[in-house]
C-alpha cells in the first residue's frame, strides 16, 4: 500500500491509540472499571474507523476528495504542460488534451507508462509516483473539464476527415472511427475521447502507433486493437481524420 | 493431399495392443477430414457467386475484427458490437442484406455491407461460423437462473414462447435463427428493447424480424435482462 495510504491513516491511528487504556503515558494505572469503559470506547472507535476506511471502496481503493490540497497541487502540476484547462498545449512536443477524457482510458494510459507498455520517459517519471487513489482522483477531475478545442488544423481537410470518421472507407478496409469512439468522438470506457484533441498529436500517434504503444511483450494491451487501423490509413487520411476530430467540441 | 498423408502416417503407427487409443486418435482425424471436406465444398460453391482471393478475404476479416473482436467474440466499443463467432451463415447473410436494403438501420453497417460481393459474403460468413472463442462475459450473474427458466420454458402468462424452441436448447441458432450463446449482454438488452425501431424498417421488404417483434414486446425489462444474462454466459 502506498505512502499516501499510511499518511491518511496516521491521524486515525493516533486517535485510536489515544483511547487505549495502556497506550498513553500515565494511563497505565487506570482503575479496572475505567479501563473496561475505555476498551469499549476503543472498540466502538475502531469499528467507526474501519467503516470509514472500508466505505471508500476497499483497502487499496479509498477515495481522495477532489478538493484535497494534494490533488489540487498535482492537478496544477499536470496543467503546467497539458494547459490550464487541460485543453492540450503545443510544447516542444504536442501535449495532448486531457479535458473530457474517459477516466478508464486515462488510468489505463498512466499505468501503461508505468509498466513501459507505452514508452514516454517524461510520462513514466510523472506517473510512477502516483498512488492509485491519486490516479483515480486526477482522472475524474480531467474528465469533468470541458474547454473548447484549441484548434489550429487546416480547414480544407475537415470534410474528408468527417467522412472517414463517420463512415470509414469499407472498400479499403478502413474502419469507421465512430463505431468505437462514438459519433461525437467522445469515447467510452477504455476507448479515448478524440473530440478536441490536438491536430499534431493525433497525427503523431496514428503515424507512430506500433512504435510507442504495446511495447511490453509480457503485457499485451488494448492498443493492439488500433494497430491494424492505424496501419491501414495513409498519411493524407491520417491528416484528414486528425483535422476533423480536432475541431469537435 | 495433405489429408491422405496424415491418414497414412496414422495407419502406419497403428499398434494392435492399443486399439482404444487408435480409435480415439482416429475420431478427431475423421472430424478434421469432414471439416476440411465441408469447408472445401463451401469454397467450391463460391464459384457460383464470383470469386474472391484468399488474401482479400483475410484482409476483410481483419477489418471486421477491428470492431467485432480478434476472434469475433464481440467488443464493447462506443456501442456494444455483437459477437459473430459461431453465428449461422444464413443469419449473417440475411443481416448483411438487411443493412444494405435498409431493412435494418445502422449507418456504419450499411457502409460496410454495401461494398461486399456475394463471394466475399460467402467466405466471411463461413469463416465467422467456424470460430468458437469463449464468451466475452461481463453480464450480471444474479439473473442467470431466471433467464434460463425463461429461455427454456417461456413465460406462458405473457404469451412468450420458450426461446429454445427456435434458437435451440443451447442457443446455438439454426439457419435464419441467430445464435445467442455468448452474445454480449448489453447488445441483447439493446436489441430486445429496441427491436422494431431498428429491424423491419423497409415496409416494401417485410422480413423474418417480424417473428421476434411480439415476443420482444411482451418481455418486461427485468425479463429481457435475465434472458440476456443467461445467453451471454453460454459457450
Amino acid at each position: 500500500m502506498s505512502a499516501a495510504w499510511s499518511e491518511s491513516v496516521r491521524p486515525l491511528k493516533k486517535a485510536f491509540w489515544s483511547c487505549s487504556p495502556t497506550g498513553g503515558e500515565g494511563r497505565m494505572m487506570l482503575p479496572k472499571h475505567r479501563a473496561h469503559e475505555t476498551i469499549r470506547r476503543r472498540s466502538a472507535l475502531f469499528v467507526a474507523i474501519l467503516t470509514i476506511v472500508l466505505a471508500g471502496g476497499g483497502w487499496g481503493q479509498y477515495a481522495i476528495a477532489a478538493s484535497s490540497p494534494d490533488v489540487q497541487a498535482k492537478l496544477s502540476y499536470c496543467k503546467d504542460c497539458h494547459g490550464p484547462s487541460a485543453q492540450g498545449y503545443r510544447g516542444y512536443f504536442p501535449i495532448p488534451r486531457l479535458a473530457g477524457q474517459q477516466p478508464a482510458y486515462l488510468e489505463n494510459q498512466l499505468r501503461a507508462f508505468i509498466e513501459r507498455r507505452r514508452t514516454n520517459n517524461i510520462m513514466f517519471n510523472v506517473a510512477h509516483s502516483l498512488s492509485p487513489s491519486m490516479l483515480a482522483a486526477l482522472a475524474a477531475d480531467f474528465h469533468a473539464l470541458n474547454p473548447p478545442p484549441i484548434g489550429g488544423a487546416p480547414q480544407r481537410l475537415v470534410a474528408t476527415g468527417q467522412k472517414i470518421f463517420q463512415d470509414g472507407m469499407p472498400e479499403n478496409n478502413i474502419a469507421a472511427c465512430a463505431a468505437c469512439h462514438g459519433p461525437g468522438a467522445t469515447g467510452s470506457g477504455e476507448i479515448p475521447r478524440l473530440a478536441g484533441q490536438l491536430y499534431p498529436y493525433v497525427i503523431k500517434e496514428l503515424t507512430n502507433w506500433g512504435k510507442e504503444r504495446g511495447q511490453n511483450p509480457t503485457k499485451p494491451d488494448t492498443s493492439a486493437i488500433m494497430s491494424p487501423v492505424a496501419h491501414s490509413l495513409d498519411q493524407e487520411q491520417i491528416d484528414a481524420v486528425a483535422a476533423y476530430v480536432s475541431t469537435l467540441k | 493431399m495433405d489429408v491422405r498423408n496424415v491418414q497414412t502416417s496414422s495407419s502406419s503407427k497403428r499398434d494392435p495392443r492399443r486399439p482404444l487409443r487408435v480409435a480415439a486418435l482416429r475420431f478427431p482425424l475423421q472430424a478434421t477430414m469432414l471439416t476440411i471436406a465441408v469447408v472445401a465444398t463451401a469454397r467450391a460453391e463460391n464459384t457460383d457467386v464470383g470469386t474472391v482471393s484468399e488474401k482479400e478475404v483475410q484482409a476483410k476479416l481483419a477489418y471486421c475484427e477491428v470492431c467485432h473482436g480478434v476472434s469475433a467474440q464481440g467488443f464493447h466499443g462506443y456501442y456494444p458490437i455483437p459477437r459473430l463467432a459461431g453465428q449461422p451463415t444464413e443469419y449473417l447473410k440475411n443481416q448483411l442484406q438487411a443493412f444494405v436494403e435498409h431493412r435494418r438501420t445502422n449507418n456504419i453497417m450499411f457502409n460496410v455491407g454495401h461494398v461486399l460481393s456475394p463471394a466475399m459474403i460467402d467466405a466471411l460468413t463461413t469463416d465467422f461460423n467456424a470460430l468458437n472463442p469463449k464468451p466475452l462475459g461481463g453480464g450480471p450473474t444474479e439473473p442467470v437462473a431466471e433467464g434460463k427458466k425463461i429461455f427454456e420454458n417461456g413465460v406462458a402468462d405473457a404469451n412468450v414462447p420458450p426461446c429454445a424452441s427456435c434458437h435451440g436448447p443451447e442457443a446455438k441458432g439454426n439457419g435464419p435463427f441467430p445464435r445467442l450463446a455468448g452474445q454480449l449482454y448489453d447488445y441483447i438488452v439493446n436489441k430486445l428493447t429496441n427491436w422494431d425501431k431498428e429491424r423491419g424498417q423497409n415496409p416494401e421488404k417485410p422480413d423474418t424480424s417480424a417473428l421476434m417483434q411480439p415476443i420482444a414486446h411482451s418481455l418486461t425489462q427485468p425479463q429481457i435482462k435475465a434472458v440476456a444474462a443467461y445467453v451471454s454466459s453460454l459457450e
